[in-house]
This record gives C-alpha cells, sequence and structure tokens, in this order.
C-alpha cells in the first residue's frame, strides 16, 4: 500500500498501463518535451518515446481525431486536454462522432479512447479553465463518465478507462491533484492509500460507501466527495453521523448504492460543484424520488455552485462552489434542525 | 527515363463496370424516392452520380485485403460499393433495413464495412477529416506499409479540423490521401461564394503537404496517378492532398430538389456536365477506341449492373425492419 497524492496516482495509472499493453500511447499538448503541464507525464517522453508520447499542436479536434481513428483501427490512445474546458474546442470530435460510432454502424467498430484532463474549480483560473462539464459528457450515451474523488480511484478508475473498449471521459479534479497524502489521511484514515498491485483496478458503475453511518446520506463525486467527508466530520462533533457516498462515475451510474444508503438514512443532500440547474444532483434527486420516495423523512437537499460563470477573485471563487459548512447547513435542514 | 507503363486495359474496363454499377445503383434509388416510404427510404439521400471514377480510381488503387483503408462522408453508396461491399447490404442500410450493414442504425450516411477497410460514412461535414488522422496514425504506429483514403467535399475545406488535421498530418507524415471531391458546391453555396481563395489546392500549401490535381472525371487519370502516388506513399510515409475536380448531378440530398436548385445553378450547367464531363461517357469512348469494348459489352454490362441494382432493392424489401430489441443494442462496446 503507497500512500499516493491524486497527480501521482495518474502518472502511475498511465506508466503501468503503457507498460502492459504497448497499443496505448498518449497524445496532448506539452505531455512529452514539456514533461506535461502538472507533471503527470514527466519523464514519459524518454521512457516510450515520440510515437507513444506524442506532443501536439494546440489543436484539440486533431487531438480527439487522432484518437479516434486510431482507436477505430485498435490502438488504445489516451489523449490529455490541457484542462477539460478545451475540450469544447473538440466538442463535435466526441458528441458527434466518438460517442455515435458504435452505435451508427451497427457495432462494426469500437472506439476504445480516454480523454482525460484537469477539470473544475480551485485554482483562480477563472471562467475558461475551471469549469466542471461533467454534466455535458454524462447527458450523452456512447460515451462513460468517470469522475475519482481518491488517489486509489483516480489509478483504479483511470486503469479500468483505459482497458475499456469505449470512450471513457476521465475528469480529474484539479483541486485534488497536489493535495498531500498527510491532509487527506487527516480527513478519513487511509485516504490517501493506494494497492500496490499493478492489476488493482477499479469497475465502472460501483459507488463507494466511504464513510458508513446512520442519520443522513451525502452523495458526492470528483472533490465534491471530499467536500462531504470534510461536512461529515463537522456534524460527527455535533454529534450528527453521516454517510458519505461516493459516486465514482456518472455514466455508468450506480443508483443502488445511494438507495441502499437512503433506506437506512431516510434523508439526503446531493452534492455537485459546478451549476445546479439541470445538473447532476438534479438528476440524482430524480432518480432517489422515484425509486426511494416513501423512505424520504425529508426532501432531498441540492448543494450545488453558484450559477455564474467562476470569478477570478479569490474571495469570489471561494463561495462560489460548495463548501463543508454548505453541505452542513443542507444536512441538518433534512434534520430539521 | 523509365518507360510509360502500358495501361492495363482489362483492368478499367472493370473500372468502367464498376461505375456503370454505382451509376445503375444510384439511379435506381432517385428513381425510388418517389416510393421512399415503402422502401423505408428517409431522411436525406446523397447520391453520387457523376462523380464515380473518384471512388472507383482510388479506393481501386488501394489494397484493401492487406491494410489499406478508407473513410468517408455522407454521400457515402459508391465508396463502399467500389470497395466490393454487398450492394444487397448496402441498399438495405440505404432503407433502414435489419440486414443493413450498419443493421439499420446508421442508414444512407452511415455505410460502412469493417472488413473493406471502410471506416464508414459521416454526418458532419469536415468531421471525418481528423479521424482519417488517426487511421494514417495507426498505420505508422505499426510500421505498416499502408494508406488511407479521406474523402471529403469541398465544403469541409472551410472547417477549422480540416486545418488542424492537415497540420498535424503532415507534421508527423502520416501516409493519408486527402481527397478532395471538389464538386463547385457546399450544399447550395459554391466555391465563389464560400472560398475567398477559389483555387482550392493552393489552400494547403500553407501545410507544405505534397499537392495535386486530377480531372475526376477522367478514370484514367485517377487511376494512374493514384496508384503512382499510393505506392511512393507506401515506399515514404507522407500525407498527400489531392484535388479532384469533379461535379454532382443531382441536388445536394434529396431535400435539394430541383426548386432549391435553381438557386445556386442551371439545369444548363447540369446539362452541359453530362453532357461533357461524364465519367463515365469518358471511359466508354476510350475503351471502345482502345479497342477492348464493344457495343454488345456496353449492353451487357448495362443490364447486369441494372440488374444488380434491382436485386439489391429486392434483397432490402424482403428484409425485415431491426426488430425493437435493437434499439437499445450497440450503444456500448
Amino acid at each position: 500500500m503507497a500512500r499516493l497524492r491524486y497527480a501521482d496516482a495518474i502518472t502511475s495509472a498511465l506508466r503501468e498501463e503503457m507498460l502492459a499493453d504497448d497499443r496505448v500511447f498518449i497524445a496532448g499538448e506539452e505531455v512529452g518535451q514539456y514533461l506535461g503541464t502538472l507533471g503527470v507525464t514527466s519523464g514519459f517522453l524518454k521512457e516510450f518515446g515520440p510515437m507513444r508520447v506524442v506532443d501536439t499542436p494546440i489543436s484539440e479536434v486533431g487531438i480527439l481525431g487522432l484518437g479516434i481513428g486510431s482507436a477505430m483501427a485498435g490502438l488504445r490512445p489516451v489523449c490529455e486536454m490541457m484542462r477539460m474546458d478545451f475540450a469544447m474546442v473538440a466538442y463535435d470530435q466526441v458528441i458527434n462522432h466518438a460517442a455515435k460510432i458504435r452505435y451508427m454502424f451497427g457495432g462494426q467498430f469500437k472506439v476504445p479512447m480516454v480523454i482525460r484532463g484537469p477539470s473544475g474549480v480551485g485554482r483562480q483560473l477563472s471562467a475558461q479553465h475551471s469549469q466542471s462539464l461533467e454534466v455535458l459528457f454524462a447527458h450523452v450515451p456512447g460515451l462513460k463518465v468517470v469522475m475519482p474523488a481518491t488517489p486509489a480511484d483516480m489509478k483504479g478508475l483511470l486503469k479500468t478507462a483505459m482497458r475499456d473498449d469505449n470512450p471513457v471521459i476521465v475528469m480529474e479534479a484539479l483541486r485534488l491533484y497536489f493535495e498531500k497524502p498527510d491532509v487527506l489521511d487527516a480527513i478519513l484514515p487511509g485516504l490517501s492509500e493506494v494497492p500496490d498491485d499493478p492489476d488493482f483496478t477499479v469497475p465502472f458503475g460501483k459507488a463507494n460507501v466511504l464513510r458508513a453511518s446512520t442519520d443522513v446520506t451525502l452523495i458526492g463525486y470528483s472533490a465534491m466527495t471530499i467536500q462531504c467527508l470534510k461536512a461529515a466530520n463537522i456534524m460527527a462533533q455535533e454529534g450528527i453521523s453521516a454517510e458519505v457516498v461516493d459516486l465514482r462515475t456518472l455514466l455508468p451510474l450506480d443508483m443502488a448504492t445511494p438507495i441502499a444508503s437512503i433506506k437506512k438514512t431516510h434523508r439526503a443532500v446531493v452534492v455537485q460543484e459546478q451549476w445546479g440547474l439541470y445538473g447532476c444532483a438534479a438528476e440524482i434527486s430524480a432518480q432517489i424520488a422515484e425509486r426511494a420516495f416513501y423512505d424520504l423523512d425529508a426532501p432531498v437537499q441540492r448543494v450545488t455552485g453558484a450559477f455564474v460563470p467562476m470569478p477570478f477573485a479569490r474571495n469570489l471563487e471561494n463561495i462560489s462552489f460548495p463548501s463543508e459548512h454548505d453541505i452542513v447547513i443542507a444536512a441538518k435542514r433534512t434534520l430539521g434542525r | 527515363m523509365a518507360k510509360k507503363p502500358t495501361l492495363d486495359l482489362t483492368k478499367y474496363v472493370r473500372f468502367y463496370e464498376q461505375m456503370v454499377y454505382i451509376r445503375e445503383f444510384e439511379e435506381l434509388i432517385g428513381k425510388e424516392w418517389n416510393n421512399a416510404a415503402a422502401h423505408g427510404m428517409g431522411g436525406y439521400m446523397h447520391l453520387y452520380s457523376g462523380e464515380e471514377a473518384i471512388a472507383v480510381g482510388l479506393i481501386g488503387g488501394m489494397d484493401l485485403s492487406a491494410g489499406d483503408c478508407f473513410i468517408g462522408h455522407y454521400r457515402d453508396h459508391g465508396y463502399a460499393l467500389a470497395a466490393g461491399s454487398d450492394p444487397g447490404e448496402v441498399m438495405a442500410e440505404i432503407c433502414g433495413k435489419a440486414t443493413g450493414c450498419s443493421k439499420g442504425k446508421g442508414g444512407s450516411m452511415h455505410i460502412c464495412d469493417a472488413a473493406r477497410g471502410f471506416y464508414g460514412g459521416y454526418g458532419i461535414v469536415g468531421g471525418n477529416v481528423p479521424i482519417a488522422l488517426g487511421l494514417g496514425w495507426a498505420l505508422k504506429y505499426r510500421n505498416q506499409k499502408n494508406v488511407c483514403a479521406c474523402f471529403f467535399g469541398d465544403g469541409s475545406m472551410n472547417q477549422g479540423a480540416f486545418h488542424e488535421t492537415l497540420n498535424m498530418a503532415q507534421l508527423y507524415k502520416v501516409p493519408v490521401i486527402f481527397a478532395l471531391e471538389n464538386n463547385g458546391y457546399a450544399m447550395g453555396t459554391s466555391i465563389e461564394r464560400s472560398h475567398a481563395n477559389q483555387d482550392l489546392r493552393s489552400r494547403v500549401d500553407s501545410f507544405a503537404m505534397r499537392s495535386v490535381t486530377i480531372n475526376g472525371q477522367d478514370i484514367f487519370e485517377v487511376h494512374e496517378q493514384m496508384a503512382q502516388i499510393i505506392q511512393e506513399m507506401k515506399e515514404d510515409p507522407h500525407p498527400v492532398f489531392v484535388e479532384f475536380k469533379t461535379y454532382r448531378y443531382h441536388g445536394h440530398g434529396a431535400a435539394d430538389t430541383p426548386v432549391t436548385q435553381s438557386t445556386y445553378r442551371t439545369r444548363d450547367e447540369v446539362a452541359r456536365a453530362k453532357e461533357e464531363k461524364d465519367p463515365i461517357k469518358f471511359a466508354q469512348t476510350k475503351l471502345i477506341e482502345l479497342g477492348v469494348l464493344t457495343d454488345e459489352m456496353i449492353t451487357d454490362i448495362q443490364a447486369r449492373a441494372y440488374a444488380s441494382a434491382e436485386a439489391a432493392m429486392k434483397f432490402s424489401d424482403d428484409s425485415p425492419y431491426p426488430d425493437p430489441s435493437e434499439l437499445i443494442k450497440d450503444v456500448y462496446a
């Protein structure tokens, strides 16, 4: 068991899969000679060479086309988006092509590719570099959408993504990239631990109960799962015991785990980083209403980001997305407190 | 100096026959469009008549069984037929039948044939071009002595995807033939109204890519030039941009009626193109001159081509629509 940072888990997954399968290659901006914008592919160019670590121009459409075509032809590309916001430049390749190819050609082709990159708020990158756009992908059949919260899940889910035969969007929480293991373990003991076994993977579509309890269910994913854990710690000091369910993947979406939790706690708070309107929390709340309405003792609460483009000023940025305190307030509302 | 190779005339008779087969296939669809719903046809219908020499001459220059491949756009029936796909399966796809090459889920715009290296027809103008970069990359990655052809129209050249792709293709020296079918119109918008620089081939000079212009109505020129270029690409992998000058006889799609067509071209212009630039007539005249095609053969080929198209339509008509259970299949691998 190693104690890793989230970013180290990305590196570890990429490197292990590249060593295990020579069909795997990485393409993206500054992934090679520059050693990776955030360093996750540092040393890869030297180790694997320029055919497997491909420095590209700033051409997201070209990068994803390179990925889709080579995947159809049997390679297993990993396309890095320097920021997931930049994938919007090439949204057509993802939505109209990668997601459609298997179905519209009657199953004749596979598109085993990964599109990965940092996503979300947290480093004063303002409106065009801080978005959490998972809904735009999770809405589309043909894609899979992965949102890891912990270093172990980051590694295990990325490896599963790289072995999957479909286009998989792996959205990595920039806020968590360089969080130190000590900081993570202080939030929940063992949170930074990652199994050493190179065959360790985490399956898609299986939510994880990170903290079992009885009073209220906090449902989150990616960086918001960490916020939920922090909120649970605060509530524990006030005698409220919160269960934390980490969804791990939005597509496929495991609702059985959160529903089972709600049947126990009878209260649910759904937390997401991005805009609430038409968001993931809305979908999850609707499914809870459809499947567990009579188990609820209080209306489901959503905690979501402010409906604004991300501001630059640190104080504004800090109040733009859910804090642990926002989650505590929502949880208490379900408890009538 | 190398001796000019003599033409393999048997091959050209075969190409002539393939062009006639495609023409009859497309014209039958055009004719049956009046009765579209009964056959299961719907949506758009982009016919290839007038442009046959490009698909036949270029695909005929590739070795599909040895790993050469190609990708197209939505005017894609002719590519499949040129590659030897089963006409019945192509027609069944066009009619949304379970026996279609894409199980009836793609339709006219999304014909494909993985076994023959046809990576499909795509409906987003220019969207298939970046994918060709990846197909070419895979060939280079595996050190295959193969090429990939990417068909697109003049409209695609005004998409950003085209320019990103050509830059990267040249940067990485991938063995991709960027085959521009310049038929003069992007739907109803002429070159003059959509390209600031109307010398389309010169637009790729900025990528330092090898390029050539070919008369797309002349099967001999298409094939001889492409066969030579393909051979050179296999010896030394690199991309090539080819501008095929051509003309489309039908409207952009079925929705582009004679009335809408009158907004951008005259009936005279179409009639003149059919008279002066027809690839089948051109090949026919030359093959007769060369003494390898006779009136009897022409009549026979014509009859067989028509019968083949009719048989394809019958196969489709006799085929069932997809089972409702197919709705949710093949979303994921």
